[in-house]
């Protein structure tokens, strides 16, 4: 991952959501992606040159456009209309990026076309996040690493996130998975924590 | 026998491709849906091997296309549906609503100023005869401002009534019960036909108190008897102590009228008067 002088930048053409420019790199702004406030924590997996990402729940393809900035090619799904839109447009102009209008809650919808995958990124804002976890795991490649933003208030909003993400944790474990590292997204994203796991 | 995409792969690596036109890829995409059990995740390798494409890139490529075709269409087919349309009238209503009321207030301030000897106290003006006396302040910066909010409100009441006969369009049963307004309200609020459809009748009751609703689940409160539908007379003009009933009673009628709505989209005039006089029923005392 590059940085100039502290601050998160990707390679790429600028322009997408009004970012700002640094030396010609995009600025990633930790407050808007949680990607990449994961990355400050230290502990995010390296977005490498050859990667295959598997992205569920891109949205408005904001922290789309950064990962396809690095990897090789990104297999983008959404499920609402709105936000699709703008990723199309972002996929439009990325040529990486595989924009799939689909739900992750049904991955046999894609099965089809997504091939498999060193990067299993979620972000959806759904109660059952490990289920469509696990489903969703059957892409990842044995050595793959996997990505789980886990929004507790979209499990469960009346319950204490620290033990949303205690659960979480131990259902992935009990999965089958080793959870490598789960750290909270304070203070650019309340609520959030980033849970990275690898297969056993 | 996997099936992909570009084609179906046996077991033993014997392939079949795929028609390669995009509309007749798209359709393909559509109608597989492979068993996760027994997958065999996509190689990319496979298709090449199969004599799809000659090198990953291309492969890309083309799936690039199929899939950006099969968004753009499932967009379009999403914003075809008549409720659309109608989410953002309402919304655009509630809009205009808070900003004509922010606007005279703000106006209201600025014409004290003007007018240091006046006050509104004792003298019942209503928020649209102030405007109206601002106007008449003769073609200052106030008056015109003024005449600017005047015709944000008409636009407002114009829109009101166009939301108004679009529900009675969109959701006949619904529109019958509750009147089109607070039907169309109810819509916007659930999202769509389809959600509200989709929702039990006492979300439907509570469908606008969710600060109340969310409230009383963290803590002691009570729970709210109504929501939107409150705005229904058989509801706001119960006594305190059959509101509840009322409107459980009405969000109930309501789900059903929903239902109707938006699988069959007709009018039920037999459902309609049933539904009514239980709904009346349910005001009287007993």
């Amino acid at each position: 991952m590059i940085r100039i002088d502290g601050v998160l930048v990707s390679p790429g053409e600028g322009g997408v959501y009004g970012e700002r420019m640094l030396k010609g790199y995009r600025v990633w702004d930790p407050y808007r992606s949680k990607l990449a406030a994961l990355v400050h924590s230290g502990k995010a997996p390296d977005l490498l040159f050859g990667m295959v990402v598997l992205y569920l729940g891109a949205a408005n393809g904001t922290t789309v456009s950064h990962v396809a900035d690095y990897v090789d090619t990104v297999y983008a799904v959404e499920y609402a209309p709105r936000p699709m839109q703008d990723l199309l447009e972002v996929a439009r102009r990325r040529k990486n990026v595989v924009p799939i209008f689909g739900d992750a809650t049904r991955p046999s919808g894609y099965a089809s076309i997504v091939e498999s995958v060193d990067l299993l990124y979620q972000d959806v804002a759904q109660p059952d996040q490990v289920g469509i976890f696990m489903k969703n795991a059957a892409f990842l490649k044995e050595s793959g690493i996997a990505v789980l933003m886990l929004k507790a208030r979209s499990v469960d909003v009346r319950r204490d996130p620290a033990e949303i993400t205690r659960e979480t944790v131990a259902a992935l474990e009990a999965g089958g998975f080793l959870v490598g590292h789960v750290c909270r997204l304070d203070p650019y994203h309340r609520d959030h924590a980033a849970i990275v796991v690898t297969r056993r | 026998m996997q099936h992909y995409w570009f084609g179906d792969v046996s077991d033993d690596g014997q392939c079949v491709q795929a028609p390669s036109d995009i509309a007749a890829l798209a359709s393909r995409f559509r109608s597989l849906h492979p068993d996760m059990a027994g997958l065999v995740v996509l190689s990319v390798d496979t298709a090449i091997a199969c004599g799809w494409v000659p090198d990953r890139p291309e492969y890309i490529r083309r799936l690039r296309k199929v899939c950006i075709a099969i968004a753009e269409e499932e967009i379009a087919t999403y914003y075809a549906q008549s409720d659309r349309e109608l989410l953002q009238m309402v919304r655009m209503l509630d809009e205009m609503d808070s900003v004509v009321n922010l606007l005279s207030e703000r106006a209201t301030e600025w014409y004290i100023v003007r007018n240091p000897g006046f006050s509104r106290k004792y003298r019942a003006i209503t928020a649209k005869k102030m405007v109206a006396r601002m106007k008449g302040d003769s073609s200052t910066p106030l008056s015109r401002v003024a005449a600017d909010i005047e015709r944000i409100s008409a636009t407002r009441s114009a829109l009101m009534r166009d939301v108004s006969s679009l529900a009675d369009r969109v959701a006949p049963n619904c529109s019958a019960l509750v009147g089109g307004l607070v039907a169309a309200r109810l819509i916007a609020k659930a999202g769509g036909l389809r959600e509200l459809a989709s929702l039990p009748a006492s979300t439907v009751q509570v469908i606008g108190a969710e600060n109340a609703l969310f409230t009383h689940l963290r803590s002691a409160t009570p729970p709210p008897k109504h929501g939107i539908i409150f705005q229904h007379r058989r509801v706001h003009n119960a006594p305190k102590d059959l509101r509840g009933r009322v409107a459980r009673v009405l969000a109930g009628k309501l789900a059903i009228a929903a239902r109707i709505d938006y699988f069959r989209n007709e009018a039920d005039p037999e459902f309609l008067e049933s539904a009514q006089a239980r709904i009346d029923g349910a005001g009287a005392d007993t």
